[in-house]
């Protein structure tokens, strides 16, 4: 087995099978960032890395890749780029890949993307030249052997990728055989879609343990009881369970203050992801935690309670 | 088989039309008969509306299949003198249809515009008439025999080569209100029906379209 090559913090980590945890950021319809970084600034002491989405439901935000080289460069926080097949075609991704790498970016999430239709420019051509498998492979290559289909590239890019996956899928079964595809594909890295079965997640994480793929399980602690509600409704495929919507409403009637308002909704969450991440951890069934609640940079000294302490 | 085609609105047609007055109605009775867009019922239909809003019909033919170049060519000569006698033809048919027309009047009529009175949607697997199904997209490379017989490029809304993708809940598909089927999980069902999750568990390289693009022709002969 050939050693394993090193490009960036997220991939020390992991080549080291350090305990990590992950957040996320979500650029918005704009130019300017400067709440994007004021984000990643005050998230940066607990994660190793940051995700940035990449016009998540098909709705057109600021560039990515864009998005991401300037919240390095601003806050310091190394990101993880969200890089969607939705709307380039295999050329045009090949030539980020390349523009990504001169950009400083070091971390890849290979998504599909929510299609076009969702969004808010529905009448978009897309485009899914590739998909999250074939864009990992395109990735492999290029990093691997230097090449892009066979043909030389000057200076290849330095790259780890990852990939998504999703243990609340119907049927499973379906899924594990995909992630199987990612990971002869070449993925170093799975970051999972949100979680509140345990069972179920220890089902799919039992599953795919074969496919020795280090596991970020994706959790969203909820800010509010309307957040929490929201993302039970309109979430598809993901439900919140009934005992924390009760427990989450309760709070937004319990406190009036919104500091203790805040304060309850955050030893919520505590108490709720503390043993569900504990007995996964147990199990060994994790290489770290991706927080993908975004906007809720103020759970993170708790959240760093419930993944390393 | 069928090319399955829909009515245009019939102001759009007026709009293409509104520059000419002496109209030759070419129905195909083949698919368009068979999607009621055109044979003997929708030329009449089309011709009364037309005569209605002031139209002059030349005349109606109804080929046997407007797509066929030697059909259209024997039909054409039957109707020579009143194509003197026209200022444009309206077809009731496929694409293909308009396409062969203009091929086949290019010598000897190249100045009558060919104008269509449906809109082609795509090449269909019949259940009864008024429900007809895309199943095949026509993209030159079968995946069938890996797929269980279902198509992705089909049945996939994103056409992807290694699905289901995160959009897929409880095996509906994210585009149309998760109320269609995600093709990805029919066909991890089939596959798992005969056995073959081996098929399933392979990844599949992205679709090759050097050769599956532009303007694709089959001359063996």
């Amino acid at each position: 087995m050939t050693e394993k090559k090193i490009f960036s913090k997220l991939g020390e980590k992991l080549a080291s099978g350090e305990f990590i945890l992950t957040g996320e950021l979500e650029p918005e319809k704009t130019t300017d960032l400067s709440h994007t970084i004021h984000e990643a600034k005050e998230m940066a002491p607990y994660v190793v890395a940051a995700n940035m989405t990449d016009s998540p439901l098909g709705i057109v935000t600021i560039n990515s890749m864009a998005a991401t080289h300037i919240i390095q460069r601003e806050s310091g926080l190394e990101c993880i780029w969200q890089l969607t097949v939705r709307d380039v075609n295999k050329l045009g991704i090949a030539g980020m890949l390349m523009g990504a790498h001169a950009l400083g970016i070091r971390n890849i999430l290979s998504l599909t993307g929510d299609h076009t239709a969702l969004g808010d420019m529905p009448e978009s051509k897309p485009v899914f030249d590739l998909d999250s498998a074939t864009l990992v492979k395109l990735v492999r290559e290029m990093v691997d052997k230097g090449s892009i289909n066979g043909h030389e590239i000057e200076a290849p890019p330095t790259l780890h990728v990852g990939a998504a996956a999703n243990p609340n899928a119907n049927p499973m079964e379906a899924e594990i055989l995909k992630i199987g595809r990612k990971a002869e594909a070449g993925a170093e890295f799975i970051q999972t879609q949100v979680v509140y079965d345990l069972d179920k997640t220890i089902e799919f994480l039992s599953a795919i343990k074969k496919y020795k793929v280090p596991v970020l399980l994706g959790i969203f602690p909820m800010k509010s009881y309307g957040i929490a509600k929201g993302f039970d409704e309109f979430v598809p495929g993901v439900s919140v369970p009934k005992e924390i919507l009760a427990r989450w409403k309760s709070i937004k009637k319990d406190f009036s203050d919104k500091k203790m308002q805040n304060e309850a909704y955050d030893q919520a969450n505590y108490e709720f992801f503390k043993p569900f991440i504990s007995e996964l951890k147990q199990k060994k069934l994790l290489a770290g935690v991706h927080c993908m609640a975004v906007h809720y940079p103020r759970i993170f000294p708790k959240l760093r309670e419930v993944v390393f302490n | 088989m069928t090319i399955i085609t829909t009515k245009k609105p019939f102001e759009e047609i007026l709009t293409a039309i509104k520059d000419v007055k002496r109209i030759t109605i070419v129905s195909c009775a083949s698919c368009a008969a068979m999607c009621q867009t055109g044979g003997t019922e929708g030329a009449k239909e089309m011709a009364e509306k037309l005569e209605a809003e002031g139209y002059e019909i030349s005349t109606v033919i109804v080929p046997e299949e407007v797509c066929d170049n030697r059909v259209m060519k024997k039909d054409f000569r039957k109707i020579e003198e009143q194509l003197q006698h026209t200022d444009a033809i309206l077809t009731l048919s496929c694409g293909l249809g308009v396409a062969s027309i203009t091929e086949v009047l290019s010598n000897k009529f190249p100045l009558i515009p060919v104008f269509v009175g449906t809109n082609t949607e795509f090449m269909g697997m019949t259940e009864r008439i008024g429900r007809f199904y895309m199943r095949c997209r026509g993209c030159g490379n079968c995946l069938l025999n890996e797929t269980g017989g279902i198509c992705p490029i089909t049945t996939c809304a994103k056409s992807l080569m290694n699905g289901p993708c995160g959009g897929m809940v409880d095996g509906k598909c994210e585009v149309g209100n998760y109320e269609r089927d995600c093709g990805w999980v029919l066909i991890y069902k089939r596959l798992k029906e005969l056995g073959r999750l081996d098929l399933f568990s392979k990844l599949r390289d992205s679709v090759d379209w050097s050769e599956s693009g532009h303007q694709r022709e089959v001359v063996w002969r």
